[in-house]
């Protein structure tokens, strides 16, 4: 120690005795104790006059405070050997009490994935149901849509029918190259309309890679009316483009699609109107 | 008052007695701190009811918990007078007891606490009473407040306003002249 004399006049002994020091703050005071002799007495000699101090300010409490701490002291020897009992026998309780909640948590446990399982299994089902149910579902929609294309031809047909009058009818007559061909063309020149009458077609059936492309004439110069495919079972009247002033109508077979300028040696049928 | 029925231990006997859980050990240890305790507690509480319920709580308290006592590191009474001050502070920090007592203005207080000494002191150094009187009143007042009332230094200072160092010193002065009065 540096200076003992002003270690211990200080203050900081008096503050340890009235317990106003932090726990490092006493350790370091206690640890001065044991070492030097005379911090030791300067502390005993504080308490002393502490303790003398608090006695010279006693006051004296009533009897019944030493009666009832005697009393309480039998009672917690009494209650703590009861309460000890008790502990004991609540941690019986609460160990069977775990026990069941482990028994009980592990069967839930079993149950749920059990549950699981099963509910799994009916997912799937459901998606392979739903799947079907789609397929079916397309199914149905693509039957409307080619009812309805084949009501809309009908009407169209119908309305032909309806209407003779207005419909110049041209038949188209085969060529060399298929003398048996036959077409039926109607033009309506006042509602702007050419239609061709599949129902009556008679043209050699195309393949995947062509198609028949229809013609008009219009002062020598071959106009395209767009392309049509034979098939045994076509039934109806397809509308076709519209040309005004046409002079005669003309079928060529042309690649799928169409060409610019009609193959005039692929010519199957022609007809003036 | 059975003045004369008290039992009376040194201080190692009846920090064996209590270790031992003796109910010899617990009876001297009330009759031999009790009063000086009160004191203590009274003075913190200004309520006889609440301090005498403090004080059993007090001696409860040191029984249960005698084991973190350590004699080497002081005396068994300072400990105690610890253990007492922290309960009765602890009081009167509480909601209840704040609810309770429309507590006094602590200039009130420290006027009540001397009326009080000088009425209820006890009667056995009631000598003693004249030598305190050398106390001068401004290191007297530091001193009740820490010792009495658990005020830290710090508090001290703020609540007085003087530096820090002049109540270390005041207090440090008036233990001096308590040790000359009463060694």
């Amino acid at each position: 120690m540096k200076d003992l004399k002003t270690y211990l006049e200080s203050g900081i002994l008096e503050q340890y005795v009235l317990d106003d020091l932090s726990a490092e703050e006493k350790l370091e005071v206690e640890n001065n104790a044991r070492q030097f002799p005379e911090v030791k007495k300067e502390l005993d000699e504080i308490e002393n006059a502490l303790i003398s101090y608090a006695r010279s300010n006693a006051i004296e409490p009533s009897q019944k405070v030493k009666t009832n701490f005697l009393n309480s002291i039998n009672n917690s020897v009494q209650l703590n050997n009861s309460s000890s009992t008790n502990t004991e026998g609540s941690s019986v309780i609460s160990l069977k009490f775990y026990k069941y909640a482990l028994a009980a948590s592990i069967s839930l446990l079993f149950i749920s994935g059990v549950l699981l399982i099963n509910l799994n299994k009916k997912l799937n089902e459901s998606y392979v149901q739903l799947a079907v149910l789609q397929a079916d579902n397309q199914k149905f929609s693509n039957q409307v849509n080619y009812k309805e294309s084949e009501l809309r031809d009908t009407k169209n047909a119908l309305q032909f029918y309806q209407d003779p009058a207005s419909y110049k009818l041209v038949t188209l007559k085969g060529s060399e190259k298929a003398p048996e061909a036959s077409l039926l063309v109607a033009l309506n020149e006042d509602k702007e309309e050419v239609m061709i009458d599949l129902s009556s077609l008679n043209m050699p059936s195309n393949d995947q890679e062509h198609q028949y492309q229809l013609w008009a004439m219009v002062d020598g110069k071959p106009v395209d009316l767009g392309v049509f495919d034979a098939k045994q079972d076509s039934t109806g009247m397809k509308k076709m483009k519209f040309i005004k002033d046409a002079q005669s109508f003309a079928v060529t077979l042309e690649p799928k699609g169409g060409s610019l300028n009609p193959t005039m040696d692929k010519m199957m049928a022609i007809g003036t109107i | 008052m059975r003045l004369k029925t008290k039992i009376t231990l040194s201080e190692p006997e009846l920090v064996h007695a209590i270790l031992t859980k003796d109910k010899n050990g617990a009876e001297a240890l009330y009759d031999m701190y009790s009063s000086s305790l009160y004191g203590v507690i009274f003075r913190i509480v200004q309520h006889e009811e609440i301090a005498e319920d403090l004080l059993q709580d007090t001696f409860l308290r040191i029984w249960n918990s005698f084991s973190s006592y350590d004699a080497s590191k002081g005396r068994l009474f300072t400990w105690m007078v610890n253990v007492a001050r922290n309960i009765a502070i602890d009081k009167t920090r509480s909601k209840e007891f704040r609810n309770s007592s429309k507590t006094e203005d602590i200039e009130n207080n420290v006027l009540s606490l001397d009326r009080l000494t000088n009425t209820e002191i006890n009667p056995e150094i009631i000598g003693l009473k004249e030598l305190i009187r050398k106390l001068k009143p401004e290191h007297k007042i530091i001193l009740d407040l820490v010792y009495f009332e658990g005020f830290t230094h710090v508090e001290v200072a703020e609540k007085l306003e003087i530096p820090l160092g002049t109540v270390k010193t005041r207090l440090r002065n008036a233990i001096i002249t308590l040790r000359k009065v009463f060694n």
